[in-house]
C-alpha cells in the first residue's frame, strides 16, 4: 500500500491538479467525505462544494460545480466540468449573486426539476458567498 | 512566342493568387493554434471518461443500464461522418470519403441497415450526388450539420450525442461509429473510425470483476451520470479532432500552394526577361543590318 494518493482533477478546458498528495476531502452527493491512501475502489457522484487536499502539510482549495470522483489502486480521479480557485472570487461579487439567487427562489412557482436546478445554483452561490 | 504584356498579365495574376492563399495560410495557422489548445487540454478529460465508461461496462451487467445494451446481433450501423464544409485543404476531404466509399463496398455488407449523419457539407453533398448505390438492404440518410466551428461544436455535440443515446438506447440502431480526421500534427491527419456504442468493455490490467466499486449515492445513479456524458465527450472530442485537422490540413495545402506559386513566378519572369532579351537582340539586329546596308549602298 502506498502511503501517497495520486490526485487528477480534469476539467474539458485543463488538467488542474496532477500531483501526489496524502488526503482528498469532496462533496459528495451524500455529503462531504474524506480519502486516505488504502481507500477501496469508489465511485461516485460530486454535488457542487469545495474539493480540499492536503499535502505535506499545506492545504489547498478548489470550488467545484459537481461531476465525478473516482477512486482506485490510490488513483483519485475527478472529471468537473468546472473548477474555481476560491482566492479569485470577489466576496462583494459573490454576495451580491446569492441574493439574487434568492430572490429568484422567493418568487418561484416551476416544476420540481427548475426547482432542482435553482437549488443547485443556491448552493454553488452559497460556497462562493463563503457560507455554504 | 507569348507578347511581353501578356506575361507581364500572366505574372501579376499569379501574384495576386500568391497573396490569397498565403492570406489563407496566415489564417489558417492562427486558427489552428487556438483550436489545437482546446484540443489538447480536452483530450485527457475525454480519455478519462471513457476509462471509466469501460471499465463500467465491464464490471456491471448490461441489463442495468440501456446505454449498456449489448445487442447479440448487430443489423443497423449507424455512422456519423465528420467532414470540412469548405474545400482548400489538400486531401483532407477526399480521403475521408473515398475509405468511407471502400467501407460500404466491403463491412457494411455485414449490415441490414446503414444510416448516416453528416457534419460538414463536403461529406453530405458527396453521398447525395452520388446516391450511394450500397450493397445493404436499406441506405438510410440522416441528420445534417453545416457550419460546425470551434466555437459552437459543444452544444452540437450535446445534440448530436444525445439523439444517439436515444436511438441506440431503444434499439433503433444496434451499432455506432464515428467517422473522422484524428489530429496528429499539422502535416499528418489520421483517418480513424471509431465505435462508441455499444461500450466495449475493457478489463484493466491486474483486474477482476470481483473487485467491486462501491457506489455513491448508487450504481444507477452513477450509470445515469457517465453514459451519456461518455457519448457526448467522444462525440465533442471527434468534432474537436476533425476541426483541429481541418485547420491544419489547410495550412499545410496553403503553404504549399504558396511555394508552388512562387515557383511559377520564378519560371515566368525568366520568360519574361528571355523574352525581352530575345526582343533587344532582335531589334539591334535590325539596325546593324539596316546601318550595314546602308554603308554598302553609299559605297557602291
Amino acid at each position: 500500500m502506498a502511503d501517497k494518493l495520486w490526485l487528477r482533477v480534469i476539467t474539458p478546458s485543463s488538467l488542474v491538479v496532477d500531483e501526489e498528495v496524502d488526503e482528498v476531502l469532496a462533496p459528495g452527493e451524500l455529503g462531504e467525505f474524506g480519502i486516505l491512501p488504502g481507500h477501496v475502489p469508489f465511485i461516485t457522484l460530486l454535488a457542487p462544494g469545495e474539493l480540499i487536499y492536503r499535502k505535506d502539510g499545506t492545504e489547498k482549495r478548489f470550488i467545484l460545480l459537481g461531476g465525478i470522483l473516482e477512486v482506485k489502486d490510490d488513483k483519485v480521479k475527478v472529471l468537473t466540468e468546472f473548477v474555481e480557485d476560491p482566492s479569485s472570487i470577489d466576496p462583494a461579487v459573490a454576495r451580491k449573486e446569492l441574493e439574487a439567487v434568492m430572490e429568484e427562489l422567493k418568487g418561484f412557482g416551476g416544476s420540481s426539476k427548475e426547482l432542482k436546478e435553482l437549488t443547485r445554483k443556491l448552493k454553488l452561490a452559497q460556497i462562493r458567498a463563503g457560507i455554504g | 512566342m507569348p507578347s511581353l504584356r501578356q506575361i507581364r498579365r500572366k505574372i501579376s495574376s499569379v501574384k495576386g493568387t500568391r497573396r490569397i492563399m498565403s492570406a489563407m495560410k496566415l489564417i489558417s495557422a492562427v486558427k489552428l493554434q487556438r483550436v489545437q489548445g482546446l484540443l489538447l487540454a480536452f483530450r485527457p478529460y475525454s480519455d478519462a471518461f471513457s476509462e471509466i465508461a469501460k471499465d463500467l461496462a465491464f464490471r456491471c451487467d448490461p441489463k442495468w443500464h440501456p446505454l449498456l445494451r449489448r445487442p447479440q446481433e448487430r443489423k443497423k450501423l449507424h455512422v456519423v461522418f465528420m467532414t470540412s464544409d469548405r474545400g482548400l485543404c489538400g486531401s483532407f476531404n477526399s480521403n475521408l470519403i473515398r475509405r468511407m466509399e471502400t467501407f460500404l463496398v466491403i463491412d457494411a455488407k455485414a449490415y441490414e441497415q446503414v444510416s448516416f449523419r453528416f457534419v460538414g457539407k463536403r461529406g453530405r453533398d458527396h453521398f447525395r450526388r452520388q446516391k450511394v448505390q450500397v450493397q445493404v438492404g436499406e441506405f438510410v440518410t440522416a441528420k445534417s450539420y453545416i457550419g460546425v466551428n470551434e466555437r459552437n461544436f459543444g452544444p452540437v455535440a450535446k445534440e448530436i450525442s444525445s439523439d444517439l443515446s436515444r436511438e441506440f438506447a431503444q434499439g433503433e440502431v444496434d451499432e455506432v461509429i464515428l467517422v473522422y480526421n484524428y489530429f496528429k500534427s499539422a502535416l499528418s491527419q489520421v483517418i480513424t473510425f471509431e465505435r462508441i456504442l455499444p461500450i466495449e468493455p475493457e478489463e484493466r490490467l491486474g483486474d477482476s470483476r470481483a473487485i467491486d466499486y462501491i457506489y455513491e449515492p448508487d450504481r444507477e445513479g452513477v450509470l445515469n451520470f457517465v453514459l451519456p456524458r461518455y457519448v457526448e465527450t467522444r462525440v465533442e472530442r471527434a468534432l474537436l479532432e476533425s476541426i483541429t485537422s481541418e485547420h491544419g490540413a489547410r495550412m499545410t495545402a496553403m503553404e504549399n500552394a504558396t511555394r508552388n506559386a512562387d515557383e511559377v513566378i520564378r519560371k515566368l519572369t525568366l520568360l519574361f526577361n528571355k523574352t525581352r532579351q530575345a526582343l533587344i537582340t532582335k531589334e539591334l539586329m535590325d539596325i546593324v543590318n539596316g546601318t550595314e546596308a546602308l554603308r554598302k549602298g553609299g559605297v557602291d
